[in-house]
């Protein structure tokens, strides 16, 4: 299995995507630096709160294409068979992709936070502010990679349906519809951060919405989406064709 | 002896399209080819057979175990897919032995450097797949295949982009594994490297199996098409008068020097062309059959459909 999440993993991380899908995921960092700036000392704490619970979610976008191209790049550069005729049951190889997928995903994050901690020392302000941050940004790396690498796998235009899958359900329709909140990734991971955050702010309250704080609950409906993901990624390696 | 390869009442399609259509064979250990013009079915039956998509319709037993259930069987099986796809910024190297890691082998870089070896890709391993030659990469995907050491081996259109020398090594090994008791299944379009390999050969048309056999067992089953037969001689007119109304023959036609017998029953015309000769007093130059070669029968076959 190493062998196969290392392949995959290297296969993702090409320089110059790594570099500017580190960027994207900088985004926060960025206007947090422009803005804390002109903030005072005790407003940086949910400045920062509401920036990255906000402008954070470009990150959504990063790790979309990062983890959709886990497996729909060997299927469309047509070097599947390389890896889909090996002796492994479907699960490993599932696995794999997913933790090849979910890696990547949190090289990136792990990058964009590291540009918002230069963003809060910038600023002034003490690095405890940034340091929950890196939990939210994990979680969504974990997050989106559950969805996004069996969406990568099936969909031949998985960046486009993973695009219409942020922007409609996890931005319009899950602020509208109170439910679907509830099976937000980014609310998910918001709610793990606002469980180890004190100082939220409103704008990241707002966005917050009806999911309730809580590590505990984050974390298991993290796990239960990986679980979901795994599933249908394994049943697609077995029941779908794989070119 | 023992099919490795069974297909049964197999069917494939994509839509509306029917890529494979009720194809029902044995493949047994040595080599075959596996004939058929673009668009024959040739791709998506060895795909399905490798487990890469599913049969629409009916059943793969390779090994004794269906492929897609059972992915343990490609720990004896490899195929080289058609596609140029590659790992470009791989080394050939790398790219061997990563399919010798993925099949978890023992003693991985013992079996790379064999591979290689045995592909004569030793020298320029260490360089980056996407800088080789179509033919290389050809070799770099053989070896890759080659490195698990697979009781099946499927190849579809290997010989694709090589040079001629680079063609017959490869042709070379593909009839030395043949010979060693492996399944070896080769997809073409290209007849004469197929009848270099072998003379078994299952040839598709429009999705469906047109023949399968030996050469001359599918063209002596070839009835309603009269065996072609060029005699030269310097005396064709007199020859020619002579095998009209002969047994089996079914029509004589004058070029030159050469007549251009078309018989029923070669081995019949064989027996007669003799006589007919001896009785004449007619020194004959060549005798040479033109439909009895993998081409013909194709031909004839896609002619047919």
């Amino acid at each position: 299995m190493t062998v196969l999440v290392r392949h995959l993993y290297l296969r993702m991380m090409r320089r110059s995507r790594v570099i500017w899908l580190t960027a994207l995921a900088s985004v926060s960092g960025l206007v947090f630096w422009l803005v804390g700036f002109d903030s005072e000392a005790a407003e940086l704490p949910e400045l920062y709160t509401d920036i990255v619970a906000s402008v954070g979610y470009s990150f959504a976008i990063a790790a979309l294409i990062l983890a959709s191209a886990t497996l729909r790049e060997e299927r469309d550069g047509g070097t599947l068979p390389y890896i889909y005729m090996r002796p492994m049951p479907r699960i490993v190889l599932a696995v794999s992709a997913m933790v090849a997928g979910a890696a990547a995903a949190i090289t990136v994050a792990i990058g964009g936070w590291l540009a918002t901690v230069v963003a809060t020392l910038a600023v002034g302000a003490d690095l405890s502010v940034a340091l929950p941050g890196l939990a939210l940004f994990l979680s969504a790396a974990i997050g989106y990679a559950a969805i996004f690498v069996p969406l990568g796998y099936l969909v031949p235009r998985s960046l486009l349906v993973g695009l219409g899958y942020i922007i409609v359900i996890e931005t319009i329709l899950a602020n509208a519809v109170t439910g679907l909140a509830q099976f937000s990734i980014w609310r998910i991971s918001m709610s793990i951060y606002a469980a180890i955050e004190d100082n939220f702010g409103e704008i990241a309250t707002e966005v917050l919405g009806p999911v309730t704080a809580g590590v505990g609950g984050g974390v298991a409906k993290l796990a239960a989406a990986l679980a979901v993901g795994l599933a249908a990624l394994t049943w697609a390696l077995k029941k779908r064709d794989a070119l | 002896m023992t099919d490795t390869i069974v297909v049964t009442e197999l069917s494939k399609w994509f839509g509306l399209k029917v890529a494979v259509s009720e194809v029902t064979i044995g493949f047994r250990p040595g080599v075959t080819g596996l004939l058929g013009p673009n668009g024959a079915g040739k791709t998506t039956l060895l795909r399905v057979i490798a487990g890469l998509q599913r049969p629409s319709q009916g059943e793969i037993s390779l090994l004794g175990v269906d492929p897609r259930k059972d992915p343990s069987v490609y720990r004896r099986v490899s195929l080289v897919p058609e596609d140029e796809a590659i790992y470009e910024r791989m080394t050939a190297r790398k790219f061997v032995e990563l399919a010798a890691r993925l099949a978890k082998v023992d003693d991985v870089a013992d079996r790379v450097q064999r591979a290689l070896v045995m592909v004569d890709l030793v020298d320029p391993s260490d360089r980056i797949l996407g800088g080789f030659s179509k033919g290389m990469r050809q070799r770099a995907k053989v070896a890759a295949a080659l490195v698990t050491d697979p009781e099946v081996l499927l190849l579809d259109e290997p010989l694709n982009g090589a040079d001629p020398v680079q063609r017959a090594q490869l042709i070379k090994l593909f009839m030395e594994l043949g010979a060693a008791g492996r399944t070896v299944i080769v997809s073409s379009h290209v007849l004469v490297e197929v009848e270099r390999m072998t003379d078994r050969v299952v040839a598709m048309v429009d999705g469906r199996l047109a023949a399968v056999g030996d050469v001359k067992t599918i063209r002596s089953a070839m009835t309603d098409k009269p065996r072609l037969v060029y005699i030269e001689t310097p005396e064709a007119r007199r020859l020619a008068a002579a095998l009209i109304g002969a047994d089996g023959v079914i029509g004589v036609h004058l070029d030159g020097e050469q007549v251009r017998v078309e018989a029923s029953d070669a081995g019949e015309l064989a027996m007669r062309l003799p006589e007919v000769a001896v009785e004449a007093g007619i020194t004959l130059s060549r005798v040479e059959p033109v439909d009895e070669s993998l081409e013909s029968v194709f031909r004839y076959l896609v002619e047919g459909r």
